[in-house]
């Protein structure tokens, strides 16, 4: 796809420090929303007995202290950093796409049922097959509700809101029926999954190089995350669909009168964060579990949706994000080994962080807006001046 | 296929429509007021889990004389859980209403932090995590006077049934009546349609739609509570089942009525009955359980997508008001 200049050059020296302004609101909230939320669950931790420096120490000693720790925050990360940029990319062009839960779901589903129905295909080639089949499950899952959207104006927060109703009753069907297990093998009861996949269709390990074993599940799919994080970024950035994006975003009106078809630019969207829906419930079906369980990792799309806040909707931010979210979950463990703090504080911190992240982006986002058109209002009075002034030096140099 | 199996699907589908409508009500005074509430199911979820402590903790009668035969244990589990919907609700009313956050995002956060929530308590109430000790008391079940006597098995329908069937259904009475007849009513809807002319009014915009919110939440926590309550008699995590959603989806097809609401829970209720007493019915033999299940969710679609009648929310449900906050 061609690039298009950034269509304001003109205004650039202007267009910076807004921007500049922005990250910094942005950080501002950020951290302000962690130092609440750390406040908050210091008083938790005080009502326990312990002190908030342990608990807090803990939970990072054990994600940074040793490379097995760091293992499993990425690992807890990988699917996280994909729907939560699922989450993103239909944010950039004002969508709320709920529905990353379920399309991550059918996408398991058909990933699955390529893995076992085209175990033939030649080494990685397995692999590779089943993530797209996964990713194409997902994008046609997401574009029904896209198209309803631009065909006949249902919104997307309701039908994907239905949809995900849909997917989990799909996944229970599949793994009752289509894909229920038939391989005789070992004694114990095994019906509540598909078969194993052929060895070929696994994610393979890259932990063990770095002396992370293998329990941690750390595979090639964290860099793949990394690389679609990129992806991601230079097309929301660089790309003419990005640009779209964010025009329709902010205003779709105006984007219309500039000659973008709305319609289009929605549905392309949700084809690509459909598509990016379809890659989170790779971590435990290829990289972990190498099998579909009835009892598969649900709620990975609606973590998304608050590590894609907690990341600003910015794929790094996200990725650094969904690292957070990684060692806030693995400190779970840690809470309940080395505190009398019950593990589900942590849960309870993450919750309190989020709520304080939406509450304090909303703010910075006011503050940032109403300074704009402070500055907006001085600047028409400027060019107000300045208009006189060039009328003058016309003038002048008539003269 | 006997009659016997109808009539039991339709008392089956009574204990549904009760979580529905009462979820459904919630969302209807929240929307109404202008506040989209996808949290639904977040509050509901809270309900299950602070009702189940109530009616575990409160199982000793009140002393002497004072306990007027009633049974108080599920009474204050389902009060409870209808306080801790509302306060747990009274983030969402921050969010959206105080800090104009928006509507949707306010409500996933509701949704997720709900389960963390819920969790949490249940080690501090049960000691455990995921479930509460089974067996915890509710109320005696009755049978509905007349209806439960009709032949051919059809009274199954109609005995055995929680008293929170009859409250949920007879309050269609006091909400229509509130929400049209008195001047509060009025006003609801007026934020909920146009807060700017309400505002101009004298209308205090804020105040009714945290009452709108709380109200939504108090709902929800007591449909929660219910299904813990006096449904599954302990707490369990996962529960709610997305019936929090159901709910949504009932509401959207009522197009915020509360009447129509409660002929869409019912038949959203049915639906959810069906494989579980129907199956075997030569119509639903060939349809696995998982397809029946998901068709609530298929109506909403196609009825959103306009195919079939036509949906109208209130007007500026989901919209930022930014009147100030009185």
């Amino acid at each position: 796809m061609a690039t298009i200049e950034a269509p304001l050059p003109t205004t650039r020296e202007r267009v910076r420090p807004e921007w500049l302004e922005n990250i910094g609101g942005q950080l501002l909230a950020l951290v302000a929303a962690l130092v609440i939320a750390l406040l908050l669950g210091s008083f938790i931790i005080l009502a326990y007995g312990e002190s908030p420096a342990v608990v807090y120490g803990a939970i990072l000693q054990f994600s940074f202290g040793s490379k097995d720790g760091f293992g499993y925050v990425i690992s807890i990360a990988t699917p996280l950093i994909f729907s939560a940029l699922a989450v993103a990319v239909c944010f950039k062009g004002g969508m709320f796409n709920i529905g990353v839960e379920g399309q991550y779901l059918v996408g398991m589903v058909v990933a699955a049922w390529a893995a076992l129905k085209l175990d033939f295909l030649p080494g990685p080639l397995l692999m590779w097959v089943t993530i797209l089949f996964g990713m194409l499950g997902a994008v046609a899952f997401a574009l029904v509700p896209a198209v309803l959207k631009v065909k006949t104006g249902a919104h997307e927060v309701v039908t994907t809101i239905m949809m995900n109703g849909i997917a989990i009753s799909l996944v229970a069907w599949a793994i009752n029926g289509p894909l229920h297990f038939t391989q005789k093998l070992g004694a114990f009861n095994i019906n509540l999954r598909t078969d194993p996949f052929n060895a070929n269709a696994r994610i393979p390990d890259l932990g063990h190089r770095f002396g992370v074993p293998e329990s941690a599940h750390l595979s090639w799919l964290f860099p793949m995350a990394l690389v679609t994080a990129a992806i991601v970024w230079f097309v929301l950035k660089r790309m003419r669909l990005g640009y779209e994006a964010r025009a329709v975003g902010a205003s779709a009106g105006s984007a219309q009168a500039g000659g973008i078809s709305i319609g289009s630019v929605q549905i392309r969207l949700f084809i690509l964060s459909g598509a990016l829906a379809g890659l989170v419930g790779m971590q435990q079906l290829l990289a972990d579990k190498g099998y579909l369980p009835v009892q598969y990792e649900a709620a990975l799309g609606f973590t998304g949706i608050a590590v894609a806040f907690l990341g600003q909707n910015s794929p790094l931010g996200i990725v650094l994000a969904a690292i957070l979210w990684g060692v806030l979950a693995r400190g779970e463990t840690a809470v309940q080994i080395d505190t009398n703090v019950p593990r589900e504080f942590v849960i309870i911190l993450q919750g309190i962080l989020i709520i304080s992240v939406v509450v304090t982006y909303q703010l910075a986002q006011r503050r940032l807006l109403a300074r704009q058109l402070r500055k907006a209002a001085a600047v028409e009075e400027l060019s107000d001046s300045a208009a006189v002034e060039d009328i003058e030096g016309l003038a002048k140099e008539d003269r | 296929m006997a009659l016997g199996d109808i009539g039991a699907a339709i008392g089956i589908a009574f204990t549904y429509f009760t979580i529905i409508y009462l979820t459904g009500l919630g969302g209807l005074f929240s929307e109404r007021s202008g506040i989209v509430n996808i949290g639904l199911e977040g509050m509901m979820i809270v309900g299950t889990v602070t009702g189940s402590w109530g009616a575990h903790h409160f199982t000793l009668p009140p002393p002497d004389g004072l306990g007027w035969g009633l049974p108080w244990g599920p009474i204050m589990g389902l009060l409870i859980g209808m306080i801790a919907g509302a306060t747990f609700a009274t983030i969402h009313a921050l969010a959206t209403v105080t800090f104009r956050v928006d509507h949707i995002v306010s409500g996933v956060v509701i949704n997720l932090v709900a389960v963390g929530l819920a969790r949490f308590l249940s080690t501090i109430f049960f000691g455990q995590a995921t479930q509460s000790d089974p067996g915890q008391p509710h109320m005696n079940p009755v049978n509905i006077p007349l209806l439960s006597s009709i032949p051919w098995g059809l009274g199954r329908a109609f005995q055995q049934l929680s008293p929170m069937v009859v409250v949920a259904g007879l309050l269609v009475f006091p909400v229509s009546f509130a929400l049209y007849r008195t001047r509060w009513g009025l006003r609801l809807r007026s934020c909920g349609e146009n807060p700017e002319a309400a505002r101009s009014l004298g209308v205090r915009v804020a105040p009714l739609r945290y009452e709108g919110v709380l109200l939504s939440g108090a709902l929800a926590g007591l449909a929660g509570a219910y299904l813990a309550v006096e449904v599954a008699y302990s707490w369990g995590e996962g529960q709610t089942q997305g019936l929090g959603f159901i709910a949504l989806a009932a509401l959207i097809l009522s197009n915020w009525n509360p009447v129509r609401l409660m002929v869409a829970s019912f038949v959203f209720g049915f639906a959810q009955a069906i494989p579980l007493r129907l199956a075997d019915a030569p119509i639903f033999r060939l349809i696995p359980d998982q397809f029946v299940r998901m068709t609530p969710y298929i109506v909403t679609i196609v009825v959103l997508a306009g195919f079939v009648g036509k949906v109208r929310p209130p007007a500026a449900a989901g919209r930022a008001y930014e009147g100030g906050t009185t």
